[in-house]
C-alpha cells in the first residue's frame, strides 16, 4: 500500500503487485501445498503480523478472550505459566496486575474489519448491492474459463486470454453477457486501462488503490486462484491464459454494467457522490491492551504444552544413558519427518526393539519430475520451492485404468442422459447400497498405491547426460546419485551400525470423496505420495557404483545391506514394499520376518488412530479396529478418513534417543539427526532450512484454519462444491473457499511449531545466522526455537536473537505402562468446541517398559 | 387393507416427533429413531403391496378424521393409495434410508446435527402426506411441510449468507405455487361443490365420463396444476432455483433436490391426469413444457463448470422427458423414468466431491489438447450466442428478478411515504369501524357491503406491500402485517354472510402467532440488539432459542398446518365466489406476500452471517 500519503498518483502495475502480495497463494486443489497463510505479512513480527491482517481483513487472529478464559479454568493453560510468560514479556512486577487483566478484564472484542468500508458505500448511495449484481456472474465466467474438465462445453479461445476470449465470444451478434451498450462497448474497445474504468467508478485518484482492494478481497478465493494461475500456469493441466489484470478489468466493467443496468445513466462516481475519508489500509498501529492481553494468553496457551514436553524430555534425560556400544541392529527404517509417523515408529520399536527407526523430509534427498507411463505430465516430487532438473521415467506397462460409468459425463446429455437413467439409474443404487455396506477401493477413490505400479520398472540410471527430455535429464548419473545418498545418510547419521535391511519409507493417503485429499499426502512431495522417491532413493544406495564412490569418501555401507522402498498409507494403516523380488533369498526370508513387525506396528497405529474416530470401537479385536481404518479410508460417506497433519506441535532435530520414550501422540515432526557426527553443524543448515517453510508451513496454516475457519479456513466441507477441478465453493454462487476445511482442524490445538534442535546453542545461532531467510522465522517468532545442549540436562530458548534458559516447571509427567489400556481408556471429545476438543489431545506421558 | 395406509403417514410423523426431543449431543439415538421408522416404513410397504397385489392392486380410500365440517364445507383429512403411490414411496424410503446411513457419520459433530435429522424426518412425512393424500386439502398439508422443510434444509448453514438469500429465493417460489394450490382447491371446491377425493376422480375417469365438461374450468383447474408441477420440479423458466437449492450438506442436497423434492411435480401431473387427460391443448401445453425445459437445460447443463450444478440441470433435462411422457399417457414409463434419475442423481451428488480427484486423473492420462475452435460461421456464431445464453443460465434468475419480485418491491416503494404512524393512526379505525360494521351488516346498504370486500383486501395488499419493501423496525413490520391479515379477515366477512366462527377459526391462529412474534421481537429489542430490516442481523448466534420460537410464530401467521389458522384459509377462501376474479386475485397475492413477508423477517433478524464481530464469521461471499 501506498506508505507516502502525499503521493497520490495511482500506479497500476504496482498495486497489482501488492494486490497479488496480499491474495491468497493457494494453487488448485489438485495439489495441496501447505503454506503460511499470512505469508505476506511474514516480513513483521507474529503477533504484530496477525493484528494488523487481522485489522484489514476482520479474521480472529487467536482464539477469543473467554475462549482462553475458559482454557485456563479447565487447567488446559497453567497459571504458573501465565505468571512465567508475564514476568517474561512484562517483568515480574507487573504480574498481577496483568493477570487480573487476563483473566476479568472488560474489552470490547468487537473486530471490525477496515477493508470493504469503500465499497459498501454503493449500498450507501443508490441502495443497490452491487456484489450480489456482478458477483456470481463473474464467478461463472472465471469457472468456466478455468475449468478444467467439468463442463461438456469448454470455454472457446482460452489460448487468447481472458479478455479476447470473451470478445469472440461477443462478437456472435444475438446475445451478450452484458446488459448495457456502454460496457459492451468499453470490453470491444479494448483500450481502456483500468485507471480509465476508475474514473467511471470511483472518480478521485487517491481511492483507487483502497477500491481495488477492496473489491478483489470482497472474493479472495477467485482472486487469489486467478493470481496464483498467472503466476504458476504449471499447476493445471489445461493451459489457461490468465491474469489478475485482466479479471480486474472484467469485473470493473461488469460494475459499470450493473449500474447503467440498475440505475440508467443516473448515477455518478462514489467519490462525487459521497465524501470518502481518507483511509490507509495497510498503516500499523501499535496493539491494543487486548491484543496484548491475547497474545499473552497465546503465549500461555502454546508454553503449557511446550513446558510438558521440555519436562518429559528432562526426565527422560536424566533415567537414560545412551550405551557406548551400539547393540545390533534387526532393521532400520527411514521415515519422512511427518509426525503421523510418529506412532508408527514408536510401535514398531515397541514390536521388534531391535530395529532403528529414522526420519528426513520425505522426499528423501531426491528431487525430480516423474513420468508415470502412459501419464501425458510431468509431476513433481520434491518440496515445492525447488526446480528439479532430472526425470524418472516409469518404463510402459500394464496399466489398464478402470472406469466408473457413473461418472460418465454422457449422463448430462440429453438423449444418452435418458438410456442412462434408465438403465444405469439402477445400478446407481445398488452401487450407493454397496458403497455404505461394504466399502471397496474403487476408480473413484484417490488411491495412494496407484500413483506408481507395484511392480513397474523406473529408469532411474542416467549414463548419457546429454538423454534429456523437454530440458530434463533422464535419470541421474552415478556421481549425482552418490552425493545424493551421502548427503541424505550424513544429514540423519547414518554412517555406520548399517543393518542388513534399510527400508526408506514414503508416505502418502488415500481417501474418498474428497478433494482435499492432496492435503494428506507427502507435503515434501508437493502433496503427492513418496513411493516414487523412497523406490529411486534405495535404488541410488544399492547401486555398486554409488556404493564404491562412497566408500572412496569415507561412508563405507557393507555389502550385505539392502535399501528397500515402501510406501506407507496414513488413511488405510497398509504399507507396501517395492523390489522385493530383486533381494537375494537370504534377505528375503529376512525382510518376511521384518514384515510381520511392520504389520503388527500398524495394528497398533490402527488402534491408535482408532481412538479419535467415532465409527469404531478402540476396544474390539485388533484385526477388527484394522480392518475398520482400511474400511474408513474407501468410504464415500467418511469426511475425515484422516486426521492429517491436525494437532502437530513439535519438530525433533536430533537423535532418536531424545523421544523414544515419550508418548508425543502423534504431535511431533522428527528429523534425525546426530550431532557427534557434525559438531561445528556442517551439515545442520541443511537439515533445518526446510524445516521452517515446510513444517512450519503446515503449522501455520492449521493455526489460521483452526482459529478463524470461517475466514481463514474453508469452513465444513459437507456443503462443498467442486468447482472446474481446480477448488470448492460452497454453493453455485460461492467464492472459492482456500485453506483447510472444519474436519481436518477440529483436533488441532493452535500452536506455532517449536522446534528442537540437539546442539550446542552456540553451533545452531551460527547455523540459523548463516541464512537469513531461516533466522527470520525464528527472529520473528513464526515457529519456535528451543537447543537441546548435548551432556548437561538443560534447555535454551531462542527469544531476541539470543538463547536464553529455560527451566521445565513440571517435576513429574504421567507415565504410560500398557498401551492397549491406555488407548482405550482415553476419551473422544465431547463436541468440537475448542474447550472439549483440546481434551481430546493426550499430555506427554513417559513409556515405562 | 385401506384401513392401514394412515400408517404410512403417521410412522414417519412420530419417528419426527419423537427425533424432535432427543438431546442434541446424542448423536446415535438421533439417528436410529429416524433410520429404524424408515426401515420398518419400507418393511411395512413389502408387506403390504404383497397383500395389496394378492387383492388384485385395487385403488384403496382410507376416510381420516373430518377437522371442520360445516353445512356447505368440509375440511377432512384423506388417504389414498394406487400404484403410484407404491411406487414412488418405494424409491422414496430406499433413498431416505440410505441417505439417513450415509449421513450418520458424514455429519458427525456438524452444528446442527439434530436440527438436520428432524429436518429430514419432517420432509419425509409431507412427503408421504403427499404421496397419500386422499383429497387435495390433504395433499396442501404435505405441500406446505415440503416448502418449509426446504426452507430449513438450503438455510441449513443459517449464518452464512448466500444460503440464507438462496432459501429465501427458493422459498418464495414455493409460496406462489402454495398459493396457487389453494386457488385449485377453491375452484374445485366450486366446480364439484364439495371437497372431492381423488378415489372418486380416479373411479369417474375410469368409467370414461368426462370429469370437467365446464370449457373454461376445464382450462383453468388443470393450468393451475401444471403451473404447481412447473414451479415444483423446476421446468422452465424456473428452472434457476434447483442448483441454488443445493447449499446444504452435500447428502440433503442429493436426496431432496437431486431426486425426491425436484420430482414431485411428476407425481403432481399424474396425480392430476384424469382432470385434463381428455384436453388435448393442456397436454400438448405439458409436452411443450418438457420439451423447452428438456432442451434448456441441456444447454445449460452442457456449461456448467461446477460438479453440482451441472447435475441439478441434467436432472431438470430428464425430468422434463418425465413431464413428457406423462402428458403422452405412459405414467409406468415416467415412473420408472423417475425411479432410475432419482438412484443415478442422488448417487452423483454424493459421491461428487471425488470427481476431482476422478477427472484430473483420468485428464492426467488421456487429456488431448483442443483441436478446433467455435469459428466465425452463422452455427460459429450461433453456438457462441448459445454459449453466452447458457452460462447466463438464459437469463431466468435475472427474468425471474424483473417480473415478479421487483414490481412488488416497486409497488411497496410507492407506499414507503405512509409512515407506520400514519398508518396504524389511519387504518386501526377503519378496522374498528369495519368490525362494528361486519356485525351490523343488516344496516348497511347494499351497494356499499358489494365494495368494501375490495375495499378491505385493498387496504390489506398496502399494508403488506408497504412491508415487503420496508427497511425499518422489524416490531413495526411485524404489526403492520398482522393488521394486513386482520383486513382479508374482514374482507371476506363483507363477502358473504357465513359463521363468524369461522373468521374466529381463522384468527385464532393468526394472534397467538402475532403475539408470540410480538414478544420475541420486542424482547430483542430490549436486550439492545438491532432490529432494522436493512440487512441481515444473524441473531440466531446468540438467541437459538428465542429464533426457534420466532419461527412458530411466522409458521402461524403464515398459516402453516401448526394452527387452525390453516383451516380457516381453506374455508374463508370458500366464502369466496368463483365469479369474483379481482377478490380472488387480490385475496391470492396478499396470502403470496404475506408469507413472502414472514420469511423475510424472520431471516432478515435472526439469520445471516451475525453482525457481532466478536467471534468468527463468514464472509459474504462464501
Amino acid at each position: 500500500m501506498n506508505q507516502h500519503p502525499e503521493l497520490i498518483h495511482f500506479d497500476e502495475d504496482h498495486v497489482i503487485h501488492e494486490l497479488k502480495h496480499y491474495l491468497p497463494s493457494q494453487t488448485p486443489l489438485k495439489d495441496f501445498i501447505h503454506h503460511n497463510s499470512l505469508h505476506a505479512f511474514q516480513d513483521m513480527d507474529f503477533y504484530p503480523a496477525i493484528f494488523k491482517a487481522s485489522g484489514i481483513f476482520g479474521f480472529q487472529a487467536t482464539f477469543q478472550l473467554n475462549e482462553f478464559r475458559k482454557l485456563f479454568k479447565i487447567k488446559r493453560i497453567r497459571p504458573e505459566i501465565v505468571e512465567h510468560v508475564i514476568s517474561r514479556n512484562k517483568g515480574s512486577q507487573a504480574v498481577s496486575e496483568w493477570t487480573d487483566k487476563m483473566l476479568h478484564g472488560k474489552y470490547d472484542c468487537e473486530v471490525d474489519p477496515k477493508i470493504g468500508k469503500l465499497r459498501s458505500l454503493w449500498k450507501e448511495c443508490y441502495r443497490l448491492d452491487l456484489d450480489n449484481l456482478v458477483q456470481p456472474l463473474l464467478f461463472r465466467i472465471l469457472c468456466s474459463y478455468l475449468d478444467q474438465g467439468i463442463a461438456l462445453w469448454h470455454f472457446p479461445h482460452v489460448d487468447l486470454g481472458l479478455l479476447e476470449a470473451i470478445r469472440e465470444l461477443e462478437r456472435n451478434g444475438q446475445t451478450s453477457f452484458f446488459k448495457g451498450k456502454r460496457a459492451r462497448k468499453l470490453l470491444m474497445d479494448g483500450s481502456c486501462t483500468i485507471s480509465d474504468l476508475l474514473r467511471i467508478l470511483v472518480g478521485d485518484e487517491q481511492h483507487y488503490e483502497r477500491y481495488l482492494f477492496d473489491q478483489q478481497f470482497a472474493h479472495k478465493g477467485w482472486s487469489g486462484i486467478v493470481s496464483a494461475i498467472e503466476d504458476q500456469p504449471h499447476t493445471i493441466l489445461y493451459p489457461k491464459k490468465i491474469s489478475l489484470k485482466e479479471m480486474i478489468l472484467l469485473e470493473l466493467i461488469l460494475e459499470i454494467d450493473a449500474l447503467d443496468g440498475d440505475l440508467g445513466t443516473d448515477w455518478k462516481p462514489l467519490s462525487t457522490c459521497k465524501e470518502i475519508r481518507l483511509l490507509d489500509l495497510f498503516e500499523t498501529e501499535p496493539l491494543t491492551e487486548l491484543q496484548e492481553v491475547l497474545s499473552i494468553w497465546q503465549d500461555a496457551f502454546e508454553w503449557s504444552y511446550y513446558d510438558e514436553v521440555l519436562s518429559g524430555l528432562k526426565i527422560i534425560r536424566k533415567m537414560i544413558r545412551e550405551p557406548e556400544v551400539a547393540p545390533h541392529k534387526s532393521f532400520q527404517a527411514i521415515f519422512c519427518i511427518d509426525e503421523r509417523e510418529d506412532s508408527l515408529r514408536r510401535h514398531l520399536e515397541m514390536v521388534d526393539p531391535a530395529c532403528e527407526t529414522l526420519g528426513c523430509p520425505g522426499f528423501f534427498g531426491v528431487e525430480f519430475y516423474f513420468h508415470p507411463a502412459n501419464g501425458k505430465f510431468y509431476e513433481k516430487l520434491c518440496p515445492a520451492p525447488v526446480t528439479p532438473k532430472y526425470l524418472i521415467k516409469e518404463k510402459e506397462g500394464d496399466s489398464d485404468r478402470k472406469h466408473e460409468l457413473l461418472y460418465s459425463k454422457k449422463t448430462h446429455s440429453f438423449l444418452e442422459g435418458f438410456a442412462i437413467t434408465l438403465s444405469l439409474g439402477f445400478w446407481a443404487a445398488i452401487k450407493l447400497f454397496l458403497n455404505i455396506f461394504r466399502p471397496t477401493m474403487s476408480p473413484a477413490i484417490s488411491n495412494a498405491f496407484s500413483h506408481m505400479n507395484l511392480d513397474s520398472e523406473l529408469v532411474i540410471e542416467n549414463t548419457d547426460p546429454s538423454h534429456k527430455e523437454n530440458g530434463l535429464q533422464v535419470g541421474f548419473t552415478v556421481h549425482e546419485m552418490a552425493d545424493r545418498v551421502e548427503n541424505l545418510l550424513r544429514g540423519i547419521g547414518l554412517i555406520q551400525n548399517f543393518s542388513e535391511l534399510i527400508y526408506v519409507v514414503g508416505h502418502g493417503s488415500s481417501s474418498a470423496n474428497n478433494p482435499h485429499h492432496g492435503a494428506h499426502d507427502c507435503g515434501a512431495c508437493s502433496g503427492r505420495p513418496g513411493s516414487v522417491n523412497a523406490r529411486v532413493f534405495s535404488s541410488m544406495a544399492n547401486h555398486r557404483g554409488v556404493r564404491a564412490i562412497l566408500t572412496a569418501r569415507g561412508l563405507h555401507i557393507p555389502d550385505e545391506t539392502r535399501f528397500v522402498g515402501g510406501l506407507h498409507d496414513t488413511a488405510s494403516d497398509e504399507i507396501a514394499f517395492y523390489d522385493v523380488k530383486e533381494l537375494s533369498s537370504l534377505h528375503q526370508q529376512k525382510h518376511e520376518k521384518n514384515v510381520l513387525a511392520f504389520e503388527d506396528a500398524l495394528n497398533f497405529n490402527a488402534k491408535e488412530r482408532s481412538r479419535r474416530f467415532a465409527s469404531i470401537n478402540t476396544r474390539q479385536a485388533i484385526h477388527k479396529v484394522r480392518e475398520a481404518i482400511r474400511r474408513r479410508s474407501v468410504s464415500f460417506f467418511e469426511p475425515r478418513p484422516e486426521l492429517g497433519h491436525g494437532t502437530n506441535a513439535l519438530c525433533f532435530v536430533g537423535n532418536r534417543h531424545l523421544t523414544k520414550d515419550l508418548f508425543l501422540d502423534r504431535r511431533a515432526f522428527m528429523n534425525s539427526y546426530d550431532y557427534r557426527s557434525d559438531p561445528n553443524g556442517k551439515y545442520l543448515l541443511n537439515v533445518m532450512r526446510p524445516l521452517p517453510p515446510v513444517c512450519g508451513g503446515i503449522n501455520l496454516e492449521y493455526y489460521f484454519s483452526r482459529v478463524d475457519n470461517y475466514k481463514m479456513g474453508a469452513g465444513t466441507k459437507l456443503p462443498h462444491n467442486v468447482m472446474g477441478l481446480i477448488g470448492v465453493a460452497n454453493s453455485a454462487d460461492g467464492d472459492l473457499r482456500p485453506g483447510l476445511p472444519l474436519q481436518m482442524i477440529e483436533v488441532h490445538d493452535p500452536i506455532r511449531l517449536l522446534i528442537l534442535v540437539e546442539h550446542h546453542p552456540e553451533v545452531i545461532l551460527r547455523t540459523i545466522q548463516s541464512d537469513p531467510g531461516l533466522y527470520d522465522w525464528f527472529d520473528k517468532g513464526w515457529v519456535h526455537l528451543v537447543a537441546i545442549p548435548p551432556d548437561t540436562s538443560e534447555f535454551f530458548y531462542f527469544r531476541k536473537g539470543s538463547f536464553e534458559n529455560y527451566q521445565p516447571k513440571l517435576d513429574q509427567v504421567s507415565t504410560l505402562e500398557d498401551i492397549h489400556d491406555f488407548l482405550e481408556s482415553a476419551r473422544e471429545m465431547e463436541t468440537n468446541y475448542i474447550v472439549h476438543a483440546t481434551q481430546e489431545n493426550l499430555p506427554v506421558h513417559i513409556i515405562k517398559k | 387393507m385401506s384401513p392401514f395406509i394412515p400408517v404410512f403417514v403417521m410412522l414417519p410423523l412420530i419417528s419426527f416427533l419423537l427425533g424432535l426431543v432427543i438431546p442434541a449431543k446424542k448423536e446415535k439415538i438421533i439417528f436410529w429413531t429416524s433410520a429404524v421408522p424408515v426401515l420398518m416404513h419400507l418393511a411395512f410397504y413389502v408387506i403390504f403391496s404383497i397383500y395389496w397385489i394378492m387383492d388384485g392392486s385395487p385403488d384403496l380410500h382410507c376416510k381420516g378424521p373430518i377437522l371442520y365440517k360445516t353445512k356447505d364445507s368440509e375440511f377432512s383429512i384423506d388417504f389414498f393409495y394406487d400404484k403410484y403411490s407404491g411406487i414412488y414411496l418405494l424409491v422414496s424410503a430406499i433413498l431416505t434410508y440410505l441417505v439417513l446411513v450415509f449421513s450418520r457419520y458424514y455429519m458427525h459433530r456438524e452444528k446442527g446435527y439434530k436440527r438436520f435429522f428432524n429436518n429430514i424426518m419432517f420432509f419425509y412425512t409431507g412427503l408421504c402426506v403427499i404421496l397419500f393424500a386422499g383429497n387435495l386439502e390433504t395433499l396442501f398439508i404435505g405441500w406446505e411441510i415440503i416448502g418449509i422443510t426446504s426452507f430449513f434444509l438450503i438455510g441449513f448453514y443459517r449464518d452464512r449468507y448466500l444460503p440464507v438469500k438462496n432459501a429465501l429465493k427458493v422459498v418464495s417460489l414455493y409460496r406462489i405455487a402454495d398459493v396457487l394450490l389453494l386457488l385449485g382447491i377453491w375452484l374445485c371446491h366450486h366446480y364439484f361443490s364439495r371437497s372431492i377425493s381423488f378415489f372418486e376422480i380416479n373411479e369417474q375417469h375410469r368409467n370414461g365420463t368426462a370429469l370437467i365438461s365446464d370449457p373454461a374450468h376445464a382450462i383453468i383447474i388443470p393450468l393451475i396444476f401444471v403451473a404447481i408441477a412447473m414451479v415444483k420440479s423446476a421446468q422452465f423458466p424456473f428452472s434457476f432455483w434447483l442448483p441454488r437449492a443445493l447449499e446444504g450438506p452435500t447428502t440433503s442436497s442429493a436426496i431432496f433436490y437431486g431426486s425426491l423434492s425436484s420430482h414431485i411435480g411428476v407425481f403432481l401431473l399424474v396425480r392430476s391426469f384424469p382432470l385434463w387427460d381428455q384436453e388435448i391443448w393442456i397436454r400438448v401445453l405439458v409436452i411443450l413444457i418438457g420439451l423447452v425445459t428438456s432442451m434448456v437445460a441441456t444447454l445449460i447443463a452442457r456449461v456448467q463448470s461446477s460438479v453440482k450444478t451441472q447435475i441439478a440441470y441434467s436432472s431438470i433435462a430428464q425430468i422434463g422427458l418425465m413431464f413428457i411422457e406423462v402428458a403422452l399417457g405412459l405414467h409406468y414409463l415416467a415412473l420408472f423414468h423417475f425411479a432410475g434419475n432419482a438412484f443415478l442423481r442422488t448417487y452423483q451428488i454424493l459421491v461428487s466431491p471425488s470427481v476431482l480427484n476422478y477427472l484430473i486423473h483420468d485428464q492426467f492420462f488421456n487429456y488431448i489438447p483442443r483441436q478446433h475452435e467455435i469459428d466465425n460461421s452463422f452455427w460459429g456464431r450461433l453456438k457462441k450466442a448459445i454459449y453466452i445464453l447458457s452460462i447466463r443460465e438464459w437469463n431466468m434468475d435475472y427474468f425471474a428478478y424483473k417480473w415478479l419480485w421487483q414490481p412488488l418491491k416497486k409497488a411497496g416503494g410507492i407506499f414507503q411515504f405512509l409512515s407506520f404512524r400514519i398508518l396504524t393512526v389511519l387504518f386501526i379505525p377503519v378496522f374498528l369501524t369495519g368490525i362494528i360494521l361486519a356485525y351490523n351488516q343488516e344496516n348497511i346498504p347494499h351497494s356499499v357491503i358489494g365494495i368494501l370486500p375490495l375495499f378491505m383486501i385493498s387496504i390489506s395488499l398496502v399494508l403488506i406491500l408497504k412491508v415487503f419493501a420496508f427497511r425499518g423496525s422489524a416490531i413495526q413490520a411485524w404489526i403492520l402485517t398482522f393488521l394486513s391479515q386482520l383486513f382479508i379477515s374482514l374482507a371476506i366477512a363483507f363477502n358473504e354472510e357465513f359463521d363468524f366462527a369461522q373468521v374466529y377459526l381463522y384468527l385464532s391462529g393468526i394472534l397467538i402467532s402475532a403475539a408470540l412474534g410480538y414478544f420475541c421481537l420486542s424482547w430483542l429489542k430490549k436486550q439492545g440488539e438491532h432490529i432494522a430490516l436493512n440487512k441481515f442481523h444473524g441473531h440466531s448466534y446468540e438467541h437459538p432459542r428465542l429464533t426457534l420460537a420466532f419461527m412458530l410464530a411466522i409458521l402461524g401467521l403464515a398459516g402453516f398446518p401448526i394452527t387452525p389458522t390453516f383451516i380457516g384459509e381453506d374455508i374463508l377462501l370458500g366464502h369466496v365466489h368463483e365469479n369474483q376474479y379481482l377478490l380472488t386475485f387480490l385475496i391470492a397475492l396478499c396470502l403470496i406476500m404475506d408469507g413472502l413477508v414472514a420469511f423475510r423477517i424472520y431471516s432478515r433478524i435472526f439469520l445471516g452471517p451475525h453482525e457481532k464481530g466478536y467471534h468468527e464469521v463468514a464472509y459474504r461471499s462464501s
